[in-house]
């Protein structure tokens, strides 16, 4: 017969229990806790060794009984003093907290212009449907600005007034800044033959005085196309291709006829934008006569061209009121696109 | 253009509000400017493109709206009573230089009653925007809105000799206009003199001596046809635009010379009595035959990609005033109407027959197949330029191209010769071509100080306009190479970094040389050296600290380094992307060295020796410049310390001990043969 009865065990065992949950629950500080710890749990003098101790007493029937509710008991002490010390670490670490709402690491982030943005998203359109990037000279003669273009020596566009002419030697062929960017679509088609789709972009010139929607120096975008029956269903398709995925949606295009000497029939093209028809450039079927000028047959090919001027597309997408705004490279307004 | 509706109804009627007039004129090629109320007229002003003068008066515009609506158009026939007595014995006319004028013609009214207009006449007028003078000038400026032929009456007893020759001006010769403003005139203008001197300012203006005053007895009506270039001489050089010259530097109908003639006279007389001679005092002829054009039906849809029926394309082409010269079916022959001379060719034609029928029925849904575009070496170039430098923190400025003398007094890095000159100046005072982006970079930098911009840290990518000395065939006018520049707060290096970043990123080896460029401080610039296999070095870049003069100018601070790189040499070459090397799976191994040299050895010296060391290209992964530091004492006199960080890796195996030793004794040698090095403890 055994010293110690396995009821009273049990009771022993619970009351040992339910203190040190609630003592090592009720800790308030690290100190606390490990006084508390060596209370309970210590290795040596701990009061569950202690209770440990009386399982020899008991009958050896009872043990494994006994043996069950001490190791529960040992499971539980030993939860609650986990919990404790994760209780405990939470705290500490509360009372080092930053304030989250503090300013991250400044860094400088550069900023591409935005008349550069709208060109590059211009060019990046053009070129799934296969239309290549070109580039030409800035100052050209008078045969790539005009003749080629089936512009005349009568015609207006000619006079000084309103191109920026070289000074030249006196008998040597008159130069002159590009007024459009043309120019470059015809040094392509002397230099390669059809099928062409290419789009020429860049800076070009005229002698305007610089207000809120003109500046004489500005950016053009010209597209062209020159494919055996190319017509201007298929001009007015790549214009809404363009339209539609400049401004997102379904955009329309609507063609009004106007005048250009390099194309007939020429059209001004509007696209539908923010509920109303907004002038964008002038377009319409390249000119036999600009054909024939770069020794291509307007019998065999036929080609269409269009052009934009970037500054109006460009003030108009990011609500720039004065053009001029995009030459006084002022960084808080760069900064913004 | 502008137009009174009430007067347009006098040619056609249209049923239909203002609104859709406008609409239809507009999809048809006459853009619409504004709409207005003038008493119980309204005034549509319009735009009318440089190749269409027919609809610079009321009558062009009604032919265009009579054939959108498909209403009747009515043209008067005028026809003036005339006298027994013929108008050639009153005047004698004569074109001394056909060029300048093809065809004159003078009517003479004798006994007028010169005084105001009845309303009809004037309140069309103001509707219009002119302010009626009297019945007879009103009803030549009445005549020209109405067909677009400008008239100009004189007062026949001012007109002295009894003759009008038509001739260039002499230069030099003066002539005071009817605005009582004395002009010089030049030998590219032409007037209108009488047997004295000049009475009119041919297709410009007339003279005051010779206008319709209240006392005038007898007119001289001249209905001619001048030069366009003749006209618009005069009218640019001394600024004296007018509505008639204006129109002549179009080309009006040659044949209106002789119906706004008749027009006017028959009006004079009915509003101004008086007797008309008989016939006109021409000199001169109706000009040019009319295009006969050949149409093939099929034409039309193969240009605009949807079909236009033939009979639908003669009716549109009838009513313009084409008239088809036999019947016909798949190809028929066109006479152009004499006011359509912009009208010569097939594709003419097609226009005119798309602009009638309409753009809207051009379908905007018909597919296009893709096609494969590869992107161009000078576009990626700019791109990845733009890309490092953006990463980096600058912001892009775009500047002009043409720049004041005061930018282009320093020598450009690209050339010795001059800028070249434009006219008219860009904006004031700015007339010469760039060869340089920098000071347009300065400038724009030190803006951004002066409006406290929470920087200044700029680059562009643009052209410079160099002259050639020498031109070879098939070149372009001028050698116009991209740069890209950069303007940066901080000292040398700042921008020797940028300007490395953006060069190894498009693949170039390049080499820093001592330069001396005048926007920078003495003895801190470098010309930057490309080096091709095969090639002559060739100078790529430039790159330094701003000087203090430079800085003060522009209102910056210093340091501000800047730097400026030719893209057109620098351009990547082929399409084919970069190959990965693998990153070594074996651990690195860390050296670094004290290296004592002469103080004026140069670092790319150093650095050569170390990367030419045995072993070298295959182990050294990096190598840094850790430290410089002189100090006569423990050094000795006109020596430096260079700290330098080595980094050895192979792609086969860990560095052993040995191995590694072998590596920094070898690096040690050769900095010591080669750059007479000591290490030091």
């Amino acid at each position: 017969m055994g010293t110690v009865s396995l009821e009273s065990f049990r009771v022993d065992v619970e009351r040992l229990r339910a203190e040190a949950v609630a003592v090592l629950g009720a800790a308030a500080d690290d100190a606390g806790l490990e006084q508390a710890r060596i209370e309970f749990a210590g290795a040596k003098s701990g009061r569950l060794k202690g209770i440990q101790k009386l399982l020899g007493g008991l009958d050896g029937a009872d043990r494994p009984e006994a043996g069950r509710l001490f190791n529960e008991a040992k499971g539980a002490i030993t939860a609650a003093l986990d919990a404790a010390q994760v209780r405990l670490a939470g705290a500490a670490a509360e009372a080092a907290a930053i304030d989250v709402t503090l300013p991250g690491l400044p860094f400088r982030l550069g900023h591409v212009h935005p008349i550069t943005q709208t060109i590059r998203r211009v060019q990046e359109i053009m070129a799934r449907l296969g239309f290549e990037s070109v580039d030409g000279p800035e100052v050209e003669d008078q045969w790539h600005n005009f003749e080629a273009l089936a512009i005349g020596a009568e015609h207006p566009a000619r006079d000084p007034l309103d191109n920026f002419y070289l000074a030249v030697a006196q008998g040597a062929d008159p130069l002159l800044l590009r007024s459009q960017t043309s120019t470059v679509q015809i040094r392509v088609m002397e230099q390669r033959k059809p099928p062409l789709r290419i789009v020429s972009l860049g800076r070009v010139y005229r002698p305007d005085t610089a207000d809120a929607t003109h500046y004489p120096m500005f950016h053009q975008v010209e597209g062209l196309l020159v494919e055996p029956g190319a017509t201007m269903a298929d001009l007015k398709g790549v214009l809404r291709f363009l339209a539609s995925s400049f401004l997102g949606g379904d955009v329309h295009v609507r063609f009004r006829p106007s005048f250009f000497p390099f194309t007939e029939p020429s059209v001004e093209f509007d696209m539908e934008w923010g509920g109303r028809w907004v002038e964008m450039g002038g377009a319409g079927m390249v000119d036999p006569a600009v054909l024939a000028a770069v020794g291509y047959d307007p019998a065999e090919v036929s080609g269409f061209a269009f052009g934009l001027g970037v500054e109006r597309i460009a003030a108009r997408r990011y609500g720039v009121a004065d053009i001029r705004d995009f030459y006084r490279n002022d960084v808080r307004f760069l900064q913004q696109f | 253009m502008i137009i009174s509706t009430t007067w347009l109804a006098e040619y056609v009627r249209w049923d239909a509000p203002v609104e859709e007039l406008v609409r239809r004129l507009l999809m048809s090629g006459l853009n619409h400017e504004a709409t207005w109320p003038v008493g119980a007229d309204t005034a549509v002003d319009i735009e009318v493109t440089s190749n269409r003068p027919d609809c610079l008066g009321h009558v062009g515009v009604a032919r265009e709206v009579a054939v959108l609506f498909d209403r009747p158009l009515h043209i008067p026939a005028p026809q003036p009573v005339e006298s027994a007595e013929p108008a050639a014995e009153a005047i004698a006319v004569e074109i001394s230089d056909l060029d300048v004028c093809p065809h004159y013609t003078a009517r003479v009214i004798r006994g007028v009653r010169v005084g105001p207009s009845p309303a009809w006449l004037a309140e069309r007028l103001r509707t219009i925007g002119i302010e009626p003078v009297n019945n007879v000038v009103d009803v030549t400026n009445y005549v020209m809105m109405e067909c677009g032929q400008p008239l100009h009456a004189f007062d026949l007893a001012k007109i002295r000799g009894g003759r009008i020759v038509v001739r260039r001006a002499r230069d030099g010769e003066t002539f005071r206009a009817i605005n009582h403003k004395d002009f010089s005139l030049s030998s590219g203008m032409a007037v209108i003199a009488d047997a004295e001197g000049p009475v009119a300012l041919a297709g410009v203006m007339g003279g005051a001596e010779s206008e319709i005053a209240a006392d005038t007895v007898d007119v001289l009506l001249e209905s001619a046809q001048f030069a366009p270039l003749v006209v618009r001489a005069a009218a640019r050089g001394l600024v004296l635009m007018s509505a008639s010259s204006y129109r002549f530097e179009r080309g009006p109908d040659p044949a209106a010379v002789e119906w706004a003639s008749r027009r006017a006279a028959a009006l004079i007389q009915e509003l101004a009595g008086g007797e008309v001679l008989a016939g006109a005092v021409e000199a001169g002829a109706l000009a040019g035959g009319r295009a006969t054009i050949d149409l093939r039906a099929a034409r039309v849809e193969e240009v605009l990609g949807v079909p236009v029926a033939a009979g639908r394309q003669a009716e549109i082409l009838t009513g313009l005033g084409f008239v088809k010269e036999a019947a016909c079916s798949e190809r028929c022959r066109w006479q152009a109407p004499s006011w359509r001379r912009d009208v010569t060719r097939e594709i003419d034609l097609v226009e005119e027959i798309a602009r009638i029928e309409g753009y809207d029925n051009v379908p905007e849904d018909r597919p296009i197949h893709a096609k494969p575009v590869e992107q161009s070496a000078r576009e990626r170039t700019i791109r990845v330029a733009g890309e490092v430098l953006v990463a980096a923190g600058l912001c892009e400025a775009m500047t002009r191209s043409v720049v004041s003398e005061a930018f282009e007094s320093t020598a450009s890095p690209w050339t010795a010769l001059p800028p070249r000159r434009v006219a008219p100046a860009l904006v004031r005072g700015a007339d010469r071509l760039r060869r340089s982006l920098l000071p347009s970079l300065l400038e724009a930098s030190g803006h951004n100080r002066a409006v406290g911009a929470p920087h200044g840290d700029l680059f562009e990518v643009a052209r410079a306009y160099l002259d050639r000395s020498w031109n070879a065939a098939g070149a372009t006018p001028l050698e116009e190479p991209l740069l890209v520049s950069l303007v940066v707060g901080g000292a040398y290096a700042k921008a020797k970094g940028l300007a490395e970043g953006v060069i190894g990123r498009l693949g170039g080896v390049v080499e820093f040389r001592r330069g001396a460029f005048d926007l920078f401080t003495p003895g801190r610039a470098a010309e930057i050296v490309l080096e091709r296999a095969g090639t002559e070095p060739v100078r790529v870049g430039v790159v330094g600290e701003v000087s203090d003069g430079v800085l003060s100018r522009f209102g910056l601070e210093g340091p501000v380094s800047a730097a400026e790189l030719r893209l057109d040499l620098l351009e990547i070459s082929g399409s084919q992307p970069r190959k990965l090397v693998p990153p070594s799976e074996f651990p690195a191994v860390q050296r670094d060295l004290n290296l004592v040299v002469d103080q004026e050895l140069a670092w790319a010296e150093v650095e050569r020796a170390i990367r030419e060391a045995p072993g070298a290209d295959k182990m050294l992964e990096s190598l840094s410049l850790e430290q410089v530091w002189e100090d006569a004492e423990r050094l000795g006199a006109g020596k430096k310390s260079l700290v330098v960080g080595l980094r050895f890796r192979s792609q086969t195996g860990t560095i052993s001990s040995d191995e590694s030793k072998r590596l920094v004794d070898g690096i040690v040698a050769a900095c010591g043969q080669s750059c007479g090095a000591m290490l030091r403890g």
